[in-house]
């Protein structure tokens, strides 16, 4: 294969940044958001569901290879993405650029919040060397803690609107630019479609939150084995 | 031989234009191609009906010949008959042409061109993409062209205006001088030969169906310079146009083709809703005085129709200068697919939805028949020698005009969808004549001295700044449309003497009244003022040779009618009985008693009056008027003979 | 009796490289007038509001019936035509503004220059193999003819561009108009031979994943062009050009 030119390597990579926040970085966060919510349900499908996590071979380096380079590349491109434009809502209010918009600010606000959700959570689990089978009870005390104050509440709770939405309508701008939805009907149903995935996420984040915020269980340390 | 590409400079990015520069460039020439604007933007885009050519897609009997008599005879036989029969011809191939360059022409359902019907002919003739076939066939054209300038043999020159020849000392053209209309330069380019593909002078009217850049300038200093300019008084009056402040916008006569009808009511100042009007209290007076070609008449029949219903029969629409266009008995979808555009134009510029409503519409300025005199070289076949270096060559050589700049193809009126033909035809036809042209020069434009162009340069660029230095009371804008409302009054659909000698006049007097004008603006940068007031100053010479040519020609032809010499056609002739009538004077045998009663007397007044006004008007500039002399005219196809459409 | 009168604020620049500013005028209220006729109105008299004597403004414009695509211009804040534009339907005071995404020549007029060089970047033309007679054109069914054709309404007017937060003065992005153009010739018949180095040439820097989907384009578009229906055609065909260009090359 011949070496690729600036020019290719600059639209794989734009479509490497649209394709990662789909999978793995999409695919994850709607996994995140369901295995948690499974907290409302009970305590046991959320222990056994972590089990299952826990039990995943290699499991550090999955993690590191499918969330946090993607997630990092994502991000260093998105800002890339967002600063050769320049956004201009105020001139022109039609609904679609209102989303454009928000798909840029809202890229920014998950930025942001992740740095303080990895900061609080993983950070520590790495910092006190919690490993495995130890990780889950050490971040679920630090979760259980979170959502005890409003602030707590309200930093999850916009980041986790902000990240559904960046989500959802990044499933409907991959569709577009990946050539999936071209119709002009085809596109207005494609959002109806993924904004209800949207607000499903939307619903299951909240009412997480609400059951860390009124039932803050401790989880046990599962027996190594 | 000369070791270089040949190279010609065309003035003018319309069909014409660009026709040529492609196929100069497929030749191996070098085209340079000189525009006001952008490429894309040029006059031709506003055409919208169609293109003609005799393909008989509809199994009709339409062949080219018939189309050539059509148009002959739509032009009231003052075209040269080898040329138009010889563009007859072509056009299947151009319109094969187009089609494989992507036009977007509409289909049949077997997925083949379809056709439409325009005025003056009872086929259907006209391929169309919509009702924007002028911007699409110049798209098309702009992208070969697009092409070989990425290929690197075409050159444009945009944001760029054509100031005059360059002519050596023997009066052969050998560049032209340029404006750069950006940073005010002006230079000259050399060049084989130069080619004013520049349009028509719709601006001389101030408003009309024409763009603003259409005010006729290139041609007109030609004619300075000392080229011919034939037939100016053949003006063009578009039957349905829409009245506005800045210009009256085109409603294509494919209105009509697709069904259209024109009517007004029956009582005068009648002000209901037209839609409440009932048919039989309805005067749809094209379709009963013309029962063969309904509303679809050639152009200069039904403009006069519509005058003569608003003015003397006083029955415009509510006592406005307005007649209606109906297209409300077709369905949404199909005038959506067939005449999108100019539904949506009506529209916009209205506010009123002519899918719902009819649409009110009065005759307008659209054409000019006449342009720079060009000449031909016809072959033993009753068509054209596509090499001779003759053709398209204007009375200056090395000089030539395409499009509707030049003044060959359409005669006394021209037929609706022809224009778009006749421009594409001439780019395409001249380019191999041209090449001949530069291969039979003796002396090249390598050997011509280099003062030539410095002359010709400073002489432009002294007129632009004495221009610069006009610091008088006359605004050059309000005398435009003075000059305007002058040629609209008196020079228009309806004629006579008395009004045509008060316009020269008026004329005179504006002529005048331009030596006191103003230069608004004197900058140096992107400053059109001083460009404006050179158009001015040729539009005033343009409107003089319009004007003279009418006064002078003392007839009724095709879009001139002066009614003071009709020659008052009997209401049931038949224009065979004249070919009859020449037959049996051939043999010395007219006898009165085989024509019906005033047919003869008729024909002898007809026949008289061909002897006499049957040429073509030339006009060269002397002692500051135009000289008006005339020349024959090539009939040697068909018989001239007295027109009649019902 | 006193004349109705218009107020238009015009955003002025006298060269390239010079600052703008701003001046008033009034011109005379006339029915169905448009942003064009009262610029021709200020040409006539060119004098502000307070009575100043100026250049005229300067602007493009060419066949007034939003068919050639030389008037662009932003009016109240939205890029437009100005021929269109009639003054009836606009809030008064009314503001021009030249085009903000392509440099200022003077006043109005904006050299949109980029938009004809896009169009040599992706061969928006049909190779034909030269215009001499060898017969008919591809057969093409009517549905593919009218898709073709509202596409190739595009006159270049540059209000896609304009109105596109993607597209600025610095970058390099194709925009709307020339991915429709990409569209157009691809979905010919004999353009289609020259499909791949069309889609190559919007799949680099500046190219269609570029494109945000902001989708103002086709709001702004005079024209009524499916645009955004074009970039996702555009985004399928290159997404199987890179799918083959990975596998095959």
């Amino acid at each position: 294969m011949a070496r690729p030119s600036k020019d290719e390597i600059h639209y794989l990579l734009l479509k490497l940044h649209s394709l990662t926040g789909i999978v793995p970085i999409g695919a994850f966060l709607v996994i995140h958001i369901c295995v948690n919510s499974l907290r409302t349900v009970g305590v046991w499908p959320y222990q056994l569901s972590i089990d299952a996590i826990n039990n995943i071979p290699f499991l550090l380096i999955v993690e590191v290879a499918f969330i946090y380079v993607p997630l990092l590349f994502h991000s260093v491109m998105g800002f890339y993405v967002a600063n050769i434009a320049k956004t201009n809502v105020h001139r022109y209010r039609y609904p679609r650029n209102g989303l454009y918009t928000l798909q840029r600010l809202t890229g920014a606000v998950v930025f942001v919040f992740l740095i303080y959700h990895l900061g609080t959570t993983v950070g520590p689990k790495l910092l006190e060397g919690k490993h495995h089978f130890e990780a889950a009870p050490f971040l679920i005390d630090i979760m259980n803690g979170e959502f005890q104050t409003w602030q707590g509440i309200v930093i999850y709770a916009i980041g986790i609107v902000s990240a559904t939405f960046h989500f959802s309508n990044g499933l409907w701008g991959f569709c577009v630019s990946w050539g999936i939805l071209i119709g002009e009907k085809a596109q207005r149903n494609g959002a109806i479609v993924f904004a209800m995935i949207g607000l499903v996420l939307t619903v299951l984040g909240m009412a997480t939150v609400a059951e860390f915020n009124m039932n803050p269980i401790p989880v046990e340390a599962t027996v190594a084995r | 031989m000369m070791n270089r590409k040949k190279k010609i400079v065309i003035v003018g990015g319309g069909l014409a234009g660009l026709a040529l520069a492609m196929k100069f460039c497929e030749r191996n020439g070098e085209a340079t191609v000189v525009s006001y604007q952008s490429l894309k933007r040029s006059h031709s885009v506003c055409a919208q009906g169609g293109i003609n050519a005799a393909i008989d897609a509809k199994n009709e009997g339409d062949t080219p010949e018939k189309h050539f008599y059509d148009t002959i005879k739509g032009g009231d036989f003052l075209a040269h008959q080898p040329l138009v029969r010889d563009m007859c011809y072509q056009a299947p191939t151009i319109i094969h042409l187009m089609d494989r360059m992507g036009v977007a022409f509409n289909r049949t359902g077997e997925g083949h061109l379809d056709f439409r019907r325009f005025g003056g002919t009872l086929y259907n003739r006209t391929a169309f993409a919509g009702a924007t076939t002028g911007q699409q066939l110049v798209y098309a054209l702009d992208e070969q062209v697009r092409r070989h300038v990425h290929d690197g043999s075409a050159k444009t020159l945009e944001w760029h205006e054509y100031l005059g020849a360059v002519l050596d000392s023997e009066g052969i053209c050998r560049g032209a001088v340029i404006h750069d209309l950006r940073t005010d330069e002006i230079y000259t380019l050399q060049a084989d030969a130069v080619v004013l593909a520049t349009g028509g002078p719709g601006q001389v009217y101030g408003r009309s169906t024409n763009s603003v850049v259409n005010t006729g300038a290139a041609a007109t200093t030609a004619y300075l310079q000392g080229a011919k300019y034939a037939n100016g008084e053949f003006i063009q009056i578009h039957p349905t146009a829409i009245p506005g402040q800045d210009k009256l916008r085109l409603m294509s006569e494919s209105a009509r083709g697709e069904g259209g009808r024109v009517w007004v009511p029956r009582k005068a100042n009648d002000t209901r809703n037209p839609k409440k009007i009932p048919e039989n209290e309805r005067y749809y007076f094209l379709e009963e005085k013309y029962p063969l070609f309904k509303n679809l008449v050639p152009r200069d029949v039904a403009s006069r129709e519509i005058y003569d219903i608003v003015y003397n029969q006083e029955l415009g629409v509510a006592g406005d200068p307005m007649v209606y266009l109906d297209l409300t008995h077709k369905s949404r979808e199909f005038l959506d697919n067939r005449l999108g555009g100019i539904m949506d134009i009506y529209t916009k510029f209205t506010g009123a939805d002519p899918r719902e409503t009819p649409m009110k519409i009065f005759p307008a300025v659209h054409y000019s028949m006449g342009g720079l005199w060009t000449d031909y070289g016809p072959d033993s076949h009753g068509l054209i020698d596509h090499g001779s270096p003759k053709n398209q060559m204007t009375s200056i050589q090395g000089l030539f005009a395409a499009g509707e700049a030049d003044y060959q193809y359409h005669g006394a009126n021209r037929l609706g969808a022809n224009s778009l033909l006749s421009c594409i035809y001439t780019g395409l036809m001249m380019a191999r004549g041209m090449m001949n042209y530069v291969d039979s020069l003796e002396k090249s434009v390598d050997d011509i001295p280099s003062t030539v162009f410095d002359d010709s340069c400073s002489h432009w660029k002294n007129r632009f700044s004495e221009i610069k230095k006009m610091k008088g009371s006359e605004n050059p804008h309000k005398l435009h449309l003075e000059l305007g409302e002058v040629m609209l009054a008196n020079v228009l659909i309806v004629r006579d003497n008395e009004s045509l000698e008060k316009a020269s006049n008026e004329i005179n007097d504006i002529e005048t009244r331009f030596k006191d004008v103003k230069c608004l603006d004197t900058e140096d940068w992107a400053n059109p003022s001083p460009s404006f007031i050179n158009q001015l100053y040729c539009m005033i010479h343009l409107s003089k040779i319009i004007t003279k040519g009418a006064l002078l020609r003392n007839e009724f032809r095709g879009s001139h009618y002066k009614p003071d010499f009709d020659l008052i056609q009997p209401k049931d002739f038949d224009p065979h009985e004249y070919i009859d009538y020449l037959e049996q004077k051939q043999y010395g045998e007219v006898t009165e008693g085989k024509f019906p009663p005033g047919h003869l007397e008729y024909m002898k007044r007809f026949e008289e009056n061909n002897e006499k006004w049957l040429k073509t008007t030339v006009a060269q500039y002397k002692n500051d008027q135009p000289d008006i002399t005339y020349e024959e005219v090539n009939t040697s196809l068909v018989t001239p003979r007295p027109r009649k459409y019902d | 009796m006193t004349e109705k009168t218009i107020t238009i604020k015009v955003k002025r620049q006298d060269t390239p490289n010079t600052p703008s500013y701003w001046q008033t005028f009034k011109v005379p209220h006339r029915p169905f007038a448009n942003i064009i006729s009262c610029l021709m109105e200020i040409q006539k008299t060119p004098t502000t509001q307070d009575g100043k004597n100026v250049n005229p403004v300067t602007w493009d414009c060419n066949c007034l019936e939003e068919v050639c695509g030389s008037c662009t211009m932003v009016i109240n804040g939205q890029v437009r035509q100005a021929c269109t534009a009639l003054v009836d339907n606009l809030k008064k005071p009314i503001v021009l503004e030249p085009m903000s995404k392509f440099p200022v020549v003077r006043d109005l007029q904006v050299n949109r220059e980029r938009m004809f060089e896009n169009l040599k970047k992706v061969k928006a033309w049909i190779e034909i193999d030269g215009s001499h007679n060898i017969g008919e054109g591809p057969i093409m069914p009517d549905q593919d003819r009218a898709k073709r054709y509202v596409m190739s309404e595009c006159m270049t007017c540059g209000c896609c561009l304009e109105a596109c937060p993607q597209f600025t003065m610095d970058n390099s992005f194709l925009g709307a108009a020339t991915f429709n153009q990409v569209r157009l010739f691809n979905l010919h018949p004999s353009g289609e031979m020259k499909k791949e180095e069309r889609l190559d040439a919007v799949m680099g820097e500046g190219g269609i994943a570029d494109c945000g989907n902001a989708q103002v384009c086709v709001e702004v578009c005079p024209k009524n062009i499916p645009l955004t229906e074009s970039i996702g055609d555009i985004g399928r065909q290159t997404t199987w050009q890179l799918i083959k260009n990975l596998l095959t090359k």
